[in-house]
């Protein structure tokens, strides 16, 4: 009984209480700098960020960031699973290697990206033009398409092996004897694909999808540190979007503002997690 | 079209499972692969379903070599341990999914399988799928799966091991008149030698990998080929006593204290004063309480009521163990004195170094 | 048939191959990178393995010198960011180890006495701090900027350590209550029938059972804080005080972009976590397992 009290100590300073303060200071408006002139105003961040076209602009940008992602993410750490499921010698060996950039910090692979992307000395530019694949250097940071593409690329890979994981660890709880069972009904291996490994696979990554998304849409460093959100405000998403306006344009209350509407986002797709959650823990009992 | 097997082996990587077995399955009997764990008779059943190959040797459908086949190829059903049936798919979806394969239409589907479902009691349970069956259930669907394409070889793989006893007993009767219905050739493998006796036209003991002896069930247990077969086929098994065989065609048995038992047997295979095994099933150990001519002198350690018949265990000589099976109304109570007799035509007789048969 | 296997095979494993040299080809080009002298390193055609070595920039690294840069006649200094890097290590390795420290014992307390108590409202608990875990650290920084400020905590390592809190005790939670759903309560039960207390059988008994997953759960904290940009950017603002995340992004400061430096800079930060992951693979995957496929 009482060991729960550090936990609800910790947890009512370190959770409750910043997200209470959060959606509060989205009523005022705050200077970071002047915190005393802290005044209330009701709606107002709301009214000016629903006005802002930047806003609508990083919640455009973040979408089809994070569908870009998760669509790559699941399509080729669903491959990669499959890959790493055969029983082949040296196997663990690969499995170790490919969850590493799990854990990359994520300023190391934005320096490091910023390194090979260079467009005059990098890598990577060097090389595809070696190839012959282009002609001119290609701007992977300085021009706006280009540049949600190389966010799009270090998201990919940095987080393609959590669904690998994920998707490695379901592969390898279905029964082989239910491949013997098709294999006798007579299906052949396409066939043994599509009605059993498919169907297994689609109850955990539903919820690896839907999980990554909430945690992909509202992602601040991935970007940040390699584009700052630039060029200009191309790369911008709402996490980037409050971060400037409380530091940059020191309208704390707007960032809190947009904070909540984030919030509010990530509480819809929660209760949908929760949803397919309860239901996919269920169908497994 | 008999199944012929042709001398298969089977290793995986360095360890042997299977040495030189080859059998025949005449059409339409229902055959028993039976042995203690890891005999290999389950390998044996995945080689002729396709799911494994042998090191070598083949196997035949008639006139047709199928060895290399795959699975789906050999109009082969099989009935797994765990019953191995789809999750996602309901009964009527796991029933079918061997015709989906084939290309059957889809009317034509649903028409079997609910003819196999009904002949199973399985036709209210259509739509569930299979996390909510019972086991036995379960059982049936896997079944009629199997059933449903109508094949020529039937496996299955210890079906009843999963279900309660009581349900056992019920399953067994009903898997043979399935086998009857389907006028196939199935091939059953257990652990259990009931169900092999019962169930079987013909059983094929095996152990360590090699078929020990293929025969009727009548022949095995009268004419057991050899100690293991003895010993593992009937309940309560075979009891086994040292003894010598001397010239003048009896088996003497030393009974401690210096006394010594003569038992006047039909003349013997092999030559004479040799040390043999005998061989003798509890139920035709005859027990007296009184002294008769060579006889074995025993007293009673342990007696357990079956039924209607009582399991006695006996000890003589210094410290050896016998078991008998008798009336439940024998009168008898444990440290009484018994005389031992045999009767010499359910007398089995042992080479104690190979375990052979000397009178097969 | 044998033959058919073989080039399945072969071709499995050239994909793999392929596929992880992809994948970890920025850590190779980056390690190669920082071993070039100067001139090598912007030298065209790029050489994955490297003509001549050197280590100098990870022995500026440690050692904090000053790098100077040769423009015409003058020398000018690259950045001012060496003599740093040995203070940002350190400081990343307090505030991860001491996070990390703070969320386990929290976290097991809590995770023990959800699934061992009856009381009302333990049920929610986990599912609460899942919660928790999927708030984004934007929306947090600057509430927790403000509670530092009240304590008088801005700039120093308590802030860090105490804020990253924050983003470790939620899943750490989560992690821990699935393995202790996983422990047999049995066990306790007849240590107390043997005599011994609550607070023994928690230590002889629950701990050691729990141990996996206080070690994933600690993995996973350690290389959250480690990572971490947000928090440090926000709450410190001296140079000394920063952790090597923030740390590191001062390089690109100054007139010339020294890229040995800062690919060895990057190798040296996470060269821990290679550590740490080489280490405990197993544990991190069993704890994933067993909190993050539902989570």
């Amino acid at each position: 009984m009482l060991f729960i009290v550090p936990f609800a100590i910790a947890a009512l300073i370190f959770m409750v209480y910043p997200v209470a303060e959060a959606v509060r200071l989205a009523f005022y408006d705050h200077n970071p700098l002047r915190p005393d002139a802290s005044e209330f105003i009701g709606l107002e961040n709301f009214r000016t960020i629903f006005a802002d076209p930047l806003f609508w602009q990083s919640f455009r940008q973040a979408a089809i960031w994070t569908f870009a992602s998760i669509v790559l993410q699941t399509v080729i750490g669903v491959a990669l699973a499959l890959l790493l499921h055969l029983p082949l010698r040296g196997i663990s060996i690969f499995r170790g290697l490919l969850l590493f950039p799990y854990i990359v910090p994520t300023v190391v692979i934005a320096l490091i990206l910023q390194w090979m992307l260079n467009a005059e000395i990098g890598v990577v530019n060097w090389s595809l033009r070696g190839a012959g694949v282009i002609d001119d250097n290609v701007y992977w940071l300085a021009t706006p398409s280009m540049a949600m593409l190389s966010t799009i690329l270090l998201n990919v890979w940095k987080y393609t092996p959590f669904v690998t994981i994920c998707v490695l660890a379901r592969l390898q709880t279905i029964p082989l004897e239910l491949y013997d069972a098709a294999k006798v009904d007579g299906a052949g291996a396409l066939r043994r694909f599509v009605d059993i490994t498919l169907p297994q696979l689609a109850e955990v990554l539903v919820v690896v999808v839907i999980f990554r998304t909430i945690w992909t849409f509202n992602k601040f460093e991935e970007i940040y540190l390699l584009t700052k959100g630039g060029p200009g405000t191309s790369t911008f998403n709402l996490a980037i979007y409050s971060f400037e306006q409380s530091v940059a344009n020191l309208k704390m209350g707007v960032g809190a503002a947009t904070g909540v509407v984030m919030m509010m986002l990530l509480f819809a797709g929660s209760l949908l997690y929760m949803r397919v959650f309860r239901f996919a823990e269920d169908d497994s009992a | 079209m008999a199944i012929r097997l042709e001398h298969i082996y089977k290793s995986f990587g360095p360890v042997p499972v299977l040495k030189d077995v080859d059998l025949e399955f005449p059409e339409r009997e229902f055959i028993t692969l039976v042995g203690p764990s890891g005999c290999g008779k389950t390998t044996l059943l995945r080689i002729l379903a396709g799911l494994e190959t042998a090191s070598s040797g083949a196997i035949y459908h008639g006139a047709q070599r199928v060895s290399d086949l795959a699975p789906g190829k050999r109009d082969v059903a099989m009935v797994f341990q765990s019953y191995a049936l789809y999750p996602h798919m309901n009964v009527h979806g796991n029933i079918g999914y061997g015709l989906k394969v084939r290309g059957t239409p889809r009317d034509e589907i649903d028409r079997r399988v609910r003819e196999v479902a009904r002949v199973l009691e399985i036709e209210h349970l259509l739509d569930r799928k299979p996390k909510q069956l019972s086991g036995g259930q379960r059982q049936r669907v896997a079944l009629g799966r199997a059933m449903v394409r109508k094949p020529w070889l039937f496996l299955m793989d210890e079906p009843l091991s999963n279900l309660d006893a009581k349900l056992r007993v019920t399953m067994r009767g009903e898997l043979k008149r399935f086998h009857l219905r389907l006028e196939a050739t199935t091939v059953y493998v257990t652990h259990d030698q009931l169900e092999a006796m019962t169930m079987s036209d013909k059983i094929a003991v095996m152990d360590q990998g090699v078929v020990q002896q293929y025969a009727t069930p009548a022949e095995i247990y009268d004419r057991p080929a050899n100690t293991f077969v003895a010993g593992f086929i009937g309940s309560p098994p075979m009891n086994f006593v040292a003894g010598a065989a001397i010239a003048d065609g009896r088996v003497e048995i030393a009974c401690g204290n210096g006394a010594r038992a003569r038992i006047a047997l039909s003349p013997l295979a092999a030559g004479a004063d040799r040390p043999v095994l005998l061989g003798v099933r509890p139920q035709d150990l005859r027990v007296h309480p009184s002294r008769q001519d060579d006889a074995i002198a025993a007293r009673v350690s342990l007696v357990q009521l079956l039924g209607s018949e009582k399991l006695i265990d006996l000890s003589f000589g210094d410290g050896r163990e016998l078991t008998a099976q008798v009336k439940a109304d024998a009168q008898l109570a444990v440290g009484d004195a018994v005389w031992l007799t045999f009767d010499p035509s359910r007398l089995h007789l042992f080479d104690p170094d190979s375990g052979r048969n000397l009178r097969p | 048939m044998k033959v058919f296997d073989l080039i399945r095979s072969a071709l499995a494993w050239l994909t793999l191959l392929l596929v992880t040299f992809l994948m970890c080809f920025p850590l190779i080009w980056a390690m190669s990178t920082s071993v070039k002298p100067p001139k090598d390193v912007m030298a065209t055609p790029p050489r994955v393995i490297p003509q001549e070595f050197t280590i100098e920039n990870y022995r500026n690294l440690i050692t904090g010198k000053q790098q100077y840069f040769r423009a015409d006649q003058a020398y000018v200094p690259t950045t001012s960011a060496p003599q740093h890097f040995t203070s940002w290590f350190a400081n990343s390795v307090i505030v991860s180890v001491g996070s990390t420290a703070i969320s386990i014992v929290i976290s097991t307390l809590a995770a023990y006495s959800v699934t061992r108590f009856r009381y009302r409202g333990r049920r929610i608990i986990p599912y609460f701090s899942l919660l928790g875990y999927m708030i984004p650290s934007i929306i947090l920084v600057f509430p927790m900027f403000m509670v530092m400020s009240e304590l008088r905590l801005t700039n120093t390592l308590w802030s860090l350590t105490f804020g990253y809190v924050s983003i470790t005790l939620p899943f750490s939670m989560w992690l821990l209550w699935a393995f202790f759903r996983g422990i047999p309560v049995e066990l306790e039960e007849a240590a107390m029938i043997d005599g011994a207390s609550r607070l023994r059988v928690f230590i002889d008994i629950v701990l050691p059972s729990a141990l996996p997953g206080i070690i994933a759960a600690a993995i996973f904290s350690l290389i959250v804080s480690w990572n971490d940009f947000l928090f440090a950017r926000v709450f410190i603002n001296s140079i000394e005080n920063l952790p090597l995340t923030v740390g590191v992004m001062h390089f690109f400061e100054g007139v010339h972009v020294d890229w040995g430096l800062m690919m060895a800079s990057a190798v040296l930060m996470t060269v821990p976590m290679a550590v740490l992951f080489m280490l405990m693979q197993r544990h991190l995957v069993a704890g994933f397992g067993a909190g993050a496929v539902k989570g």
